[in-house]
């Protein structure tokens, strides 16, 4: 990206950018497609059109993980123990409180459902805010997500992940075993497939039809970011100096290289975002540079110009019309790539 | 405009010691001064801590293996999880103090700041502080492993409770501390109340401080009537060492007796180089670098220490000596 100049990134001609003041740890649209910045200092910062970006203080002390609400809002965890909703005005509700604990990871589904990670508990609760129930771990999750039709969650944790359906009247998990200690975790668009990052640094999948086990290694650092593109072709994976891509089809990943793209500066990927309807994925690097990547041709196109914090926030809008991105330093924007 | 600067390392002090120990006081004293320092303190319990501006994290000791085929390699899950947090809101505290439970290894913390990416990142390992009884800690060393191997891993010793001991019964707790680990620094304290900057900054695991201290040997290296399975020994030798061959020789050393050797330290003297190059292992996981050249006039010696059960003192010493040049 050296001989790019910071005209030829995007963020010049479409699109809006701040300097937040705190790590960016959640670029959440929410499901209405309202664009909002989650800080480690506990605040959220909405995107607004005119004027300043309203802030709602959600959390105390830190904020530690957030996402878009069951039907519109955002939901936050703080390590002030707090699971907290803000609304599209803006108005800060707390959901739950869980004192003493951090609230690590949430997680929540259009279908009416949200989970929590708190200690070596998933809480789960409903969109009005009753604890549906609490699901006990071996140790403190490492991740959670649902899966496309929120009907299963999963939960990483310390040798392997737990599968659990969210409906169920008897709560006994899926175990899904395998020894080390697993991050970040991902469903496949299909609900075919689970995959975790690790602490080794690599990652392992199961395919749940028959627990057959993969193993994707070779980082050079901790992957934290992982996404399936929109129909769970491939994987997109950071924590290498280039975007790795598994291949879910044709008998992979066993047994196959991934692909690479976008590669090259000797910066680490540290944040990696699928596009929702094309083979597009977005990334984010070490040094703050952001870029959009076609996995057919592998073409390459600026977004943000690097300016010395790694990206550690980055979301596509559900229209693939937008792409927010922030960073650990605070610098926070998106671009719009719709139709002019 | 450029970012700001968000690289500089946090230090991290570890506060061990057995049940009872007075850990919990030497805490709650370093949070009370007023030093106008700001600390996040992870515990395993909530005690009666009295702190207002700082940060208390309550967690788990959770210890993970690693995958990467050594067995004694472990770390501190929970810490990883909580320090990736704290990361995320520099400038909010000047330091980090992790309490670990009586009975708990130092190994999984200490390694914890050698073989997590993040973690080395962001901070650094200030120092380990140990907290002992001096009246119970002889009974103590005879029945626990997790006594022994807190002494072996200390940098700071707090021998504590002096009130409860006669002067010649220090004498002889200090000498079976020094027994198990004579590079650590012995505070004398009545209810842990020894200053704060002599457990907090005190940069022990600097690979260029490593062999700072003279060990204090009370009798030379002739201590031989062993108060427990963990002892120590040291080497020096005055030709310079062959890297290749001191490579060779330590990797299969730590691969092979890893388990058994909690903390190595060494200043070496390559042949050719006039740097120093210090090196530093917990169990199987080492660290090292160069640390600039020795003072002019001073003896180009290089000089080893062990720390760890069933240590082989003559094998140790033939395998360093061979590292040597050729005569």
């Amino acid at each position: 990206m050296a001989a790019v100049s910071e005209a030829d990134f995007l963020l010049a001609s479409r699109g809006v950018a701040k300097e937040l003041g705190a790590w960016v740890a959640g670029a959440v649209f929410d499901r209405a497609g309202r664009l909002a910045f989650a800080l480690a200092d506990g605040t959220l910062h909405r995107h607004a059109e005119e004027g300043d970006w309203p802030v709602a203080v959600a959390h105390e002390g830190g904020l530690l993980s957030a996402c878009a609400d069951a039907k519109d809002g955002w939901l936050s965890g703080g390590d002030d123990g707090r699971l907290v909703r803000v609304a599209p005005d803006g108005m800060v509700t707390q959901i739950a409180d869980y004192r003493g604990k951090w609230v690590d990871h949430v997680a929540a589904h259009e279908a009416g459902v949200r989970a929590a990670a708190v200690g070596k508990a998933v809480h789960v609760l409903g969109v009005a805010g009753a604890a549906l129930k609490s699901l006990a771990h071996p140790s403190s999750p490492g991740g959670i997500c649902f899966d496309a039709k929120g009907k299963r969650v999963a939960v990483s944790h310390y040798n392997g992940a737990s599968l659990w359906f969210v409906g169920a009247k008897e709560d006994k998990p899926r175990l899904l075993e395998w020894k080390g200690s697993h991050h970040a975790i991902a469903f496949s668009p299909d609900g075919t497939h689970v995959v975790t990052a690790m602490q080794e640094p690599s990652l392992h999948g199961w395919r749940l039809a028959d627990g057959q086990h993969m193993r994707m290694s070779g980082y050079p650092t901790k992957t934290k970011s992982l996404a399936f593109t929109a129909r769970g072709r491939w994987l997109a994976t950071s924590g290498a100096e280039s975007v790795v891509l598994w291949p879910f089809f044709g008998g992979g990943p066993m047994g196959k290289a991934p692909t690479e793209l976008a590669g090259g500066d000797e910066v680490m990927c540290s944040a990696v975002a699928c596009h929702p309807q094309h083979e597009v994925v977005a990334a984010g690097f070490g040094d703050g540079l952001v870029l959009i990547t076609e996995v057919a041709s592998g073409k390459v196109v600026p977004v943000a110009p690097p300016r010395g914090s790694a990206v550690s926030a980055l979301a596509w809008d559900a229209a693939g019309a937008r792409l927010a991105f922030g960073t650990e330093a605070g610098f926070a924007g998106f671009v719009d790539l719709s139709r002019r | 405009m450029a970012d700001t600067d968000t690289t500089a390392q946090v230090p991290v002090t570890v506060l061990t010691g057995y049940l009872g120990a007075g850990k919990t006081t030497l805490l709650n004293r370093i949070l009370s001064e007023n030093h106008g320092r700001r600390f996040a303190v992870v515990i395993n319990e909530f005690g009666e801590l009295g702190v207002d501006n700082d940060l208390v994290v309550d967690a788990d000791e959770e210890v993970f293996e690693m995958n990467n085929g050594c067995i004694c390699c472990t770390v501190r899950g929970d810490l990883i999880r909580i320090i990736g947090g704290l990361m995320r809101r520099k400038g909010r505290f000047d330091g980090i103090i992790v309490e670990t439970t009586g009975l708990a290894d130092p190994a999984p913390v200490a390694q914890t700041f050698f073989v997590d990416e993040d973690v080395k990142r962001a901070t650094r390992l200030d120092a380990i502080v140990t907290v002992v009884d001096a009246k119970h800690l002889p009974a103590r060393l005879k029945d626990s492993s997790e006594a022994q191997e807190q002494i072996a891993f200390a940098d700071i010793i707090v021998l504590n409770k002096m009130d409860l001991v006669a002067p010649a019964e220090a004498d002889e707790v200090e000498r079976m501390i020094k027994a198990i680990n004579p590079y650590a620094e012995i505070r004398r304290s009545t209810k842990s109340d020894v200053p704060l900057d002599a457990v907090i900054g005190r940069d022990a695991f600097n690979l260029a401080r490593i062999l700072e201290r003279e060990p204090e040997f009370l009798s030379g290296e002739d201590h031989h009537e062993h108060d427990s399975e963990v002892n120590s020994v040291s080497f020096e030798v005055s030709r310079p060492i062959d890297a290749e061959r001191f490579n060779a020789w330590i990797s299969r050393l730590l691969q092979e007796k890893g388990q058994d050797l909690l903390r190595t330290k060494g200043i070496l003297h390559y042949a050719g180089d006039r740097r120093r190059f210090a090196f530093q292992a917990v169990h199987m996981i080492a660290d090292g670098d160069y640390i600039g050249e020795a003072k002019e006039g001073d003896p180009r010696r290089s000089k080893i220490v062990f720390i760890g059960r069933d240590l082989n003192r003559p094998q140790l010493r033939r395998g360093f000596e061979a590292c040597q040049v050729d005569a």
